[in-house]
């Protein structure tokens, strides 16, 4: 089994998921197997404004553990992260990020405010 | 919480009223939706809202582009088409006039934020020419409008959303250029990749032009991979893939 670990920036308790990448998808929203699509299986809110499609950077996660168990970055996905407020060398984009190994051991830190900057700037 | 809020964390979401529909062919849809408050949705061209669809069963949500550009005020237009399978596009195809729909946003980075200083190429298909027309209208009525072309493909006539208004523009704005192509589905991304090799790859030197791109699958990328292939910088050839 792999285990997702959950940090959210905001305070809200930590939570931890354990589950079989096999049996992707969990969901409807983001790749089968993404950090997005467990954490909706299982329950647990990522905001994901376009549906899990790689067109905005609300589901932006920081990888603190496991990195290199999940799926390498598409180009796309790093042209969107590059819009990402908050950007770390560590940030994915949670419908994008593909859990892979079985028995992979992930922690991923939520950001308090997983601002698009973009639509921000264009609200008064 | 409501059910709405649930899925879309901390941001206000807002209600917008079903004040007119417009059916482009028998399965493409604009909404113009109003905010109930009153107020105004402040956007780029190019952003999309995210609405919640309310399904029996749960809450899901999609987004949706504005289709309008942000000078023309409210009502805000999204142009949307069904598919396959797709229960979101289903459901906005069931609202009516009056109806209520919540969304939040807006969100995206395909946008146009300033109006470019260089000649600028897009490309679409169908109803993805959504967030590319507020970036023409936009650009368009700048004071130094850029060159600009449309290139636009879809499967029938029918599904050349907007024509009327890009030959109007074509003919009034000095440096737009409005190409319609009508092909089969399965030859859309061939020939537009085929014309912006003959064009702005093989045609000339020239590596300033700016880029839009938006589409379905995986043509979409096939194009951004041809022009940042030749020479053409990274964020000067801007997509969304749908």
């Amino acid at each position: 089994m792999a285990k997702l670990r959950v940090i959210f920036e905001n305070g809200d308790p930590e939570r931890v998921v354990e589950f079989d990448p096999s049996r992707a998808p969990f969901h409807h929203d983001g790749r089968p197997g993404s950090i997005l699509d467990i954490l909706l299986g299982h329950k647990i809110h990522l905001e994901h404004a376009c549906g899990g499609n790689c067109a905005c950077t609300t589901c932006h996660v920081i990888v603190k553990q496991g990195g290199k168990q999940l799926s390498e970055a598409t180009e796309q996905e790093e042209d969107m992260l590059d819009r990402a407020p908050g950007l770390t060398p560590t940030s994915r984009l949670g419908c994008q990020s593909v859990v892979e190994d079985p028995n992979a051991e992930i922690t991923v830190v939520i950001p308090r405010y997983t601002v698009n900057l973009t639509s921000e700037a264009a609200e008064e | 919480m409501s059910p709405s809020a649930s899925h879309t964390g901390s941001r206000p979401v807002r209600t917008a009223r079903v004040e007119r529909i417009f059916d482009h062919t028998s399965d493409t849809r604009s909404l113009f939706l109003a905010p109930v408050d009153s107020g105004r949705v402040r956007y780029l061209p190019g952003q999309f809202i995210s609405i919640a669809i309310a399904l029996p069963e749960e809450t899901r949500t999609r987004p949706y582009t504005i289709a309008s550009p942000p000078a023309w005020g409210m009502p805000f237009e999204i142009c949307f088409n069904r598919v396959a399978g797709g229960r979101g596009a289903d459901w906005l195809f069931d609202r009516k006039l009056g109806d209520s729909v919540e969304f939040t946003g807006p969100y995206g980075t395909f946008t146009m934020e300033a109006v470019p200083t260089v000649e600028t190429i897009f490309l679409a298909d169908a109803t993805a020419v959504a967030p590319v027309r507020p970036m023409i209208q936009h650009a368009a009525t700048a004071s130094a409008a850029p060159m600009m072309t449309l290139l636009y493909a879809a499967r029938s006539p029918d599904h050349i959303l907007y024509r009327g208004e890009f030959e109007l523009l074509a003919a009034r704005a000095r440096g737009f250029h409005f190409e319609p192509l009508v092909l089969p589905q399965s030859e859309l991304y061939e020939r537009l990749g085929a014309e912006a090799e003959r064009r702005w790859v093989r045609g000339d030197g020239d590596r300033t032009r700016q880029f839009y791109i938006c589409g379905v699958g995986k043509g979409v990328i096939a194009l951004r991979d041809l022009l940042r292939g030749a020479g053409y910088e990274r964020r000067a050839v801007h997509y969304e893939q749908w």
